[in-house]
């Protein structure tokens, strides 16, 4: 579901850039001494998995794209902070190797599928933990796709009205919030559900090979 | 500063600038003007730009024209603008990673250039394994498989992809580790 280079104005790109600047900075702080041997090989087997999963896509006519972001089993397994930063490098590598999304909406990919997704997913599972582990992890991993997708469609949906000639004809992308919120929210009900799975079947995995605890 | 990272640096320029050019006469003419410079490889690099954004844009360019046309708005303008745009961004995020090598533009960033190798390294390992099954699979089914077989196939490859990523994941990071990647 990122955003592609030439969808978002400088008004909303910019800034975007600027917050995701600061999270990076404090998502990276200390990261040097956390990585070994032991860690990193997890690490880019899973960021991998996101990425190959990012380039299955469904095109959304009111909305670039749709498909699946292993964000969720990222933060799950290494927590906000590592997820945020590996799925950074997993949105600039698909921009710049696949043209799927863009550098211009790296900062908005970034927070609003790395850094947004993977909160939610940490805390959904809190929240639903006394709902035993499988329903904890596929809600968080439902859930916070569905956020992520939210946020994307808000930030494209605003775009006419804070990007435009005087005439009112938009300069970015063309649509408004009523086209995008349904277009790209309704397909991502069932890929949800998809990434749920998925995450389940990773994160049991994960708990067999004891990367982490129950 | 290396040459990669000099390119880099020019691309950034680029791509933020073009998001202030709003007349799209000006956008054919930075196309125009890159497709000259690219040298021999315009038209391959060009190909591959259209391809990635075909779909996207056509869908979302159709949904705009039928809004549009509703609405009795300008359609032929808008278009033009958004897709002349993103082609020429697209197009030239391909020419710089053709003309350069990622990791080395990345090597002012210690952890996003690994974060970068070890993903790298493992969609290759992903694709061959991809590979290695598919062909398996079909050698072992001359009739069509069921939609449980596919089902059964699918849990047992899965399992077996991420053990064996993991594996050649683990053998890089020793090999990182013998060249001292993980000492502080």
């Amino acid at each position: 579901m990122h955003i592609p280079d030439g969808f978002l104005s400088p008004q909303t790109y910019l800034p975007a850039w600027g917050l995701a600047g600061v999270a990076w900075a404090w998502a990276g702080r200390g990261l040097a001494r956390r990585l070994d041997e032991t860690l990193v090989p997890r690490l880019a087997m899973l960021t991998a998995l996101a990425y190959a999963l990012g380039l299955v896509m469904l095109p959304l006519p009111g909305g670039t794209s749709g498909h699946a972001l292993g964000v969720a089993v990222l933060a799950l397994v290494f927590g906000v902070r590592l997820a945020f930063l590996a799925y950074s490098g997993v949105l600039l590598l698909q921009a710049l190797l696949f043209g799927a999304g863009g550098i211009t909406a790296l900062g908005v990919n970034a927070l609003a599928l790395g850094l947004v997704g993977a909160l939610v997913a940490v805390a959904v599972r809190r929240l639903f933990a006394v709902a035993g582990d499988t329903v904890a992890v596929a809600l968080a991993a439902f859930i916070s796709l569905q956020v992520s997708a939210l946020l994307v469609a808000l930030l494209l949906g605003i775009q006419p009205a804070i990007a435009r000639r005087e005439d009112g004809t938009p300069l970015f992308f063309p649509l408004g919030p009523e086209i995008t919120v349904p277009a790209v929210l309704l397909p991502h009900l069932l890929i949800g559900i998809g990434e749920a799975a998925l995450t389940v079947f990773v994160w049991r995995h994960a708990r067999r090979k004891g990367w982490v605890s129950a | 500063m290396n040459r990669a990272q000099v390119w880099l640096l020019l691309y950034l320029v680029a791509v933020v600038g073009i998001t202030f050019v709003h007349q799209a006469g000006w956008l054919a003419a930075g196309l125009g003007l890159a497709l000259l410079a690219a040298g021999p490889a315009r038209w391959r690099l060009l190909t591959r730009a259209v391809l990635a954004l075909l779909l996207f844009n056509v869908s979302v360019s159709l949904a705009y024209a039928l809004v549009a046309w509703w609405q009795a708005r300008p359609v032929a303008d808008v278009l033009l603008l958004m897709n002349l745009r993103v082609l020429l961004l697209v197009f030239l995020g391909f020419w710089l990673v053709d003309r350069i090598k990622l990791l080395e533009a990345l090597a002012g960033w210690p952890l996003l250039a690994m974060i970068a190798t070890l993903a790298i390294g493992q969609v290759a390992v992903y694709r061959r394994l991809l590979d290695d099954f598919r062909l398996a699979f079909r050698s072992r089914n001359p009739v069509s498989p069921t939609p449980v077989d596919l089902l059964r196939h699918a849990g047992a490859q899965g399992g077996a992809l991420l053990d064996k990523s993991l594996h050649s994941a683990d053998q890089v990071a020793q090999a990182m580790r013998s060249r001292g990647a993980f000492d502080a």
